[in-house]
């Protein structure tokens, strides 16, 4: 039984943060939610580094990242986590309200794993989020070996 | 250089105004102006005036003050005793007195006739009548055997276009004479003393005798007297032409030697200074005429080139292109230069209008007029091949060019060009042929007419033609530029525009959308959350949530016209009559409760995108059921009919309407003409509307009138053939 990694949650929107975090606990998800609030803190975040220096070691289980986000936006921060050998197994869902395609083909020339353009109607939100929730952070297992290596 | 051209070169070098002798049916005295000493006087003095110089003087000197204070550069008068008439002019410094016996005095006919020619040269129609009329004036005036009207070409051959005469000497009419005959320094004296008379060939020249201390007559310059003794080589040519006697009058025209009166007889022939003054006063009538004619012709030519002007100018302006323009027109580009054939060329063009050369050749010539000069803007000429005598001739008979160059950077010319006129000349002699006798030059003895067919020439570039080749040439400059200034301005304007735009429509995507999804996402949270929410409450919780999605709604709409100019479009057979019965179905919420007159004919299918073509017809039918809300009965028509361009869909209402004045701003992005408190709307529909119907290769248009109602058309390419 894999221990509960947490799901980071990258959102610099404080009504956003409230509706995505409101449709997460409604999904019943057990995880530790951590939430940064700009580009910056979610890289402090996954590299142990700034306000999270001393954070319990461990990759989240998903990152779910707005795109514009203030300091260092939602495609470098993707960039960043697919182009280190460590970090490039966690998975990345872009979590936007762009529906511009030129963010779209960029996120996916970039590695992403997900791309969810928000709906304007809550239960369709919802419903994306929950679906998201359940996909990455129950299901999805990162493959063993490289867990040893980024672990320990 | 050739033996003919040296021998040409010896006339053209003889010194003939300062020949130191006079001919001797006039006597000369040369004063000093100021204190009126003779310096020299011919040696016939007394034999012309039957007094020496200064048993003279006496009688003269009362003239010469009056000369003097009249301040002229010449003067006439005639003395009672001795009866002579005398001249005098000032030159270098000097007065020169010419003194012949005077004549009687002109016989009352002679004003008559003039008059009478004077009319006739107003009156008649024809310039070669009024040629033929000068001649026979001057032959009666004169006594002459012949009068001839000599015109000079652009390189001073002669031609004689007029004559009359008693039938002694040979009729010469028609015939030309090369330009030696003439030579330049001869012209020149011509165009400066308009009369010679030379009554014997056969004279012996008079010298001139020093009173004072200069010996050397030769030094007098006699450029403007009546008396000066001519070259002895024109006095054998004289004797060649069989006539001892001559006068000749120049006809100047706007200032420059256009011909001569030319008069002979086979003996000597005197000719009084009355009547050569009077035949002056002919002549000078007769040039008078020749240039009213030619500014007549001028001017006349002039109105109908700007005429083709103007014709060359619209075409330009319509094309998008103005060589294109000008190629496009090409009677007129042939007629402003009366041209056979034309080209437009440039870098990466050539245009060929009617018998133009071929391209290389066309191409070879300009490389070569650059090559010339740089700078060169114009190249005209009548005879390209005696231009470019080894490889510059065009092999099509083309032999006039009329060449403008429009612009350096791009090195684009316009050229006209003319065919080769063939014309039989009847030279007075062989032209070419210098005939010797005794190591000394003669004038060609032989008077034969030789016929010479005149090649490789077209008519020449009248003046005015190429005034208007380049009045053309601005024009062209200034539309060139103009359209690019216009061009450039645009594709800034564009750049600019749709930078923002792009700018525009990112953030919408981004922050516009998100407000709503938060509306809806925390009423919809509300709603839950308060179990015991009243049916009042919950409802406008729902039109909370509602009008967040509609306002959602319109941005993904926004988003869709913005996306509409790159995304790619499919191209289904659409059935239309289906789109308008979905689109009538959806709206009922907003017909419900209203009386409303629908005729909707079939319409023919068209072929396209079902998603777009749909948001058109939505829009348009939402906008007719909007816009006539205020109607009790409102009629919505919608038809279609095929047309040569394709098939034109239309809705009609009698609803509100719009002022035809705000056509323009109808189909424009947030262009509302209507207030959004009367009528809601976000200002798009149209626009998308245009957007998606071009992107479909069709176009929009609508008529309206206020409060009667408005009528959209859209076009759509005709369905392919089945």
């Amino acid at each position: 039984m894999p221990e509960l990694r947490p799901i980071l949650l990258v959102e610099d929107n404080p009504r956003d943060l409230e509706l995505t975090l409101t449709a997460l606990e409604k999904c019943q998800i057990a995880n530790d939610i951590v939430v940064a609030r700009d580009g910056a803190e979610a890289l402090d975040f996954l590299y142990l580094s700034g306000s999270h220096a001393a954070r319990d070691p461990g990759d989240p289980a998903v990152v779910l990242l707005d795109l514009k986000l203030p300091k260092v936006d939602g495609l470098e921060v993707l960039e960043k986590v697919k182009r280190d050998e460590n970090l490039r197994h966690v998975p990345v869902v872009m979590l936007t309200s762009s529906r511009e395609e030129q963010d779209l083909v960029k996120s996916y020339q970039l590695g992403v794993n997900a791309f969810v353009v928000k709906p304007v109607e809550f239960n369709q939100f919802f419903k994306a989020i929950q679906d998201l929730g359940v996909f990455w952070a129950l299901l999805n297992e990162p493959p063993p070996k490289l867990r040893q290596v980024g672990g320990d | 250089m050739s033996g003919s051209q040296s021998d040409l070169d010896f006339c053209a070098r003889e010194p003939i105004h300062v020949p130191g002798a006079i001919q001797p049916h006039g006597s000369l005295l040369v004063l000093d102006p100021a204190g009126l000493d003779v310096l020299w006087a011919s040696a016939n003095f007394k034999a012309i005036t039957g007094r020496t110089p200064l048993e003279l003087f006496p009688s003269v000197e009362a003239a010469l003050r009056a000369w003097r204070a009249s301040g002229a550069h010449a003067y006439r008068a005639r003395l009672q005793n001795p009866e002579v008439d005398m001249a005098a002019h000032a030159h270098q410094g000097r007065a020169i007195v010419e003194f012949e016996r005077s004549a009687p005095f002109l016989p009352n006919a002679l004003l008559s006739r003039l008059t009478g020619f004077a009319q006739q040269m107003t009156a008649t129609e024809e310039l070669t009548d009024g040629l033929s009329a000068t001649a026979r004036l001057i032959a009666d005036l004169t006594g002459f055997d012949r009068a001839l009207v000599y015109r000079f070409d652009t390189d001073w051959n002669g031609h004689v276009v007029a004559e009359a005469g008693n039938g002694t000497l040979p009729s010469y009419l028609d015939l030309r004479f090369p330009a030696a005959d003439i030579p330049a320094q001869a012209r020149n004296l011509y165009t400066l003393n308009r009369i010679r008379l030379i009554p014997d060939a056969n004279y012996t020249p008079v010298p001139l005798t020093a009173f004072g201390e200069e010996c050397d007559a030769g030094a007098i310059d006699m450029t403007f007297t009546q008396l000066r003794s001519v070259s002895p080589v024109h006095l054998e040519y004289m004797r060649n032409m069989g006539t001892l006697s001559s006068m000749s009058i120049s006809v100047m025209v706007d200032g420059k030697l256009w011909g001569l009166l030319s008069c002979h007889s086979r003996n000597a022939h005197h000719v009084t200074s009355d009547i050569r003054e009077a035949c002056d006063f002919v002549v000078q009538s007769l040039a008078m005429r020749i240039s009213a004619d030619s500014r007549a012709e001028t001017a006349a030519l002039g109105v109908e080139l700007a005429r083709v002007h103007t014709k060359l100018l619209a075409a330009m302006a319509q094309a998008d292109r103005w060589d294109e323009g000008l190629a496009g027109t090409p009677g007129a580009l042939l007629e402003l230069t009366r041209a056979d054939g034309a080209a437009v060329l440039s870098q990466n063009s050539f245009l060929p209008v009617g018998e133009a050369p071929e391209e290389h050749q066309v191409r070879s010539l300009v490389a070569r007029l650059s090559q010339q000069d740089a700078a060169t803007d114009s190249y005209i000429t009548d005879s390209i091949v005696s231009e470019f005598p080894h490889d510059g001739g065009f092999n099509d008979g083309t032999c006039g060019v009329l060449a403008l160059r429009i612009s350096e950077v791009e090195d684009s010319w316009l050229v006209w060009f003319r065919q080769e006129v063939v014309k039989t000349v009847t030279w007075g002699g062989d032209p070419h042929k210098v005939v010797r006798e005794s190591g000394r030059i003669h004038p060609r003895k032989s008077f034969e007419a030789w016929r010479e067919m005149v090649r490789g020439k077209s008519a020449p570039w009248h003046p005015a033609e190429i005034a208007a080749a380049r009045d053309l040439r601005a024009s062209i400059v200034e539309i060139v530029l103009k359209k690019a200034e216009q061009l450039a301005r645009l594709a800034a304007d564009l750049q600019k525009s749709n930078r923002e735009l792009e700018a525009f429509s990112y953030s919408i995507s981004h922050d516009l959308r998100a407000p709503f999804r938060h509306i809806v996402g925390f009423s919809q949270l509300l709603t839950e959350r308060e179990k015991n929410l009243g049916e009042r409450s919950r409802h406008y919780l729902q039109m909370i949530s509602d009008s967040a999605l509609a306002a959602g709604d319109l941005v993904d709409d926004l988003l869709t016209f913005s996306h509409l100019g790159r995304a790619a479009l499919s191209a289904d057979k659409v059935d239309m009559n289906k789109l308008v019965a979905e689109v009538r179905r959806g709206l009922a919420e907003e017909t419900a409760g209203r009386t409303i007159v629908w005729q909707v004919d079939d319409l023919p299918a068209a072929t396209g995108d079902a998603t777009l073509l749909r948001q058109v017809w939505y829009n348009l039918i939402d906008n007719a059921v909007k816009y006539t809300r205020l109607r009790e009965e409102a009629h919505i028509e919608i038809s279609a009919v095929l047309t040569d361009q394709g098939i034109l869909y239309r809705i009609a209402d009698n609803g509100v309407g719009f002022d035809m004045a705000y056509k323009s701003k109808l189909f424009g992005v947030f262009q509302r003409l209507q207030r959004s408190e009367d009528f809601e709307g976000t200002g798009i529909g149209l626009a998308l509307i245009k957007r998606i119907v071009e992107r479909h290769g069709g176009s929009v248009d609508a008529i309206g009138t206020v409060d009667e109602g408005a009528c959209f058309t859209f076009s759509l390419p005709a369905l392919p053939e089945e």
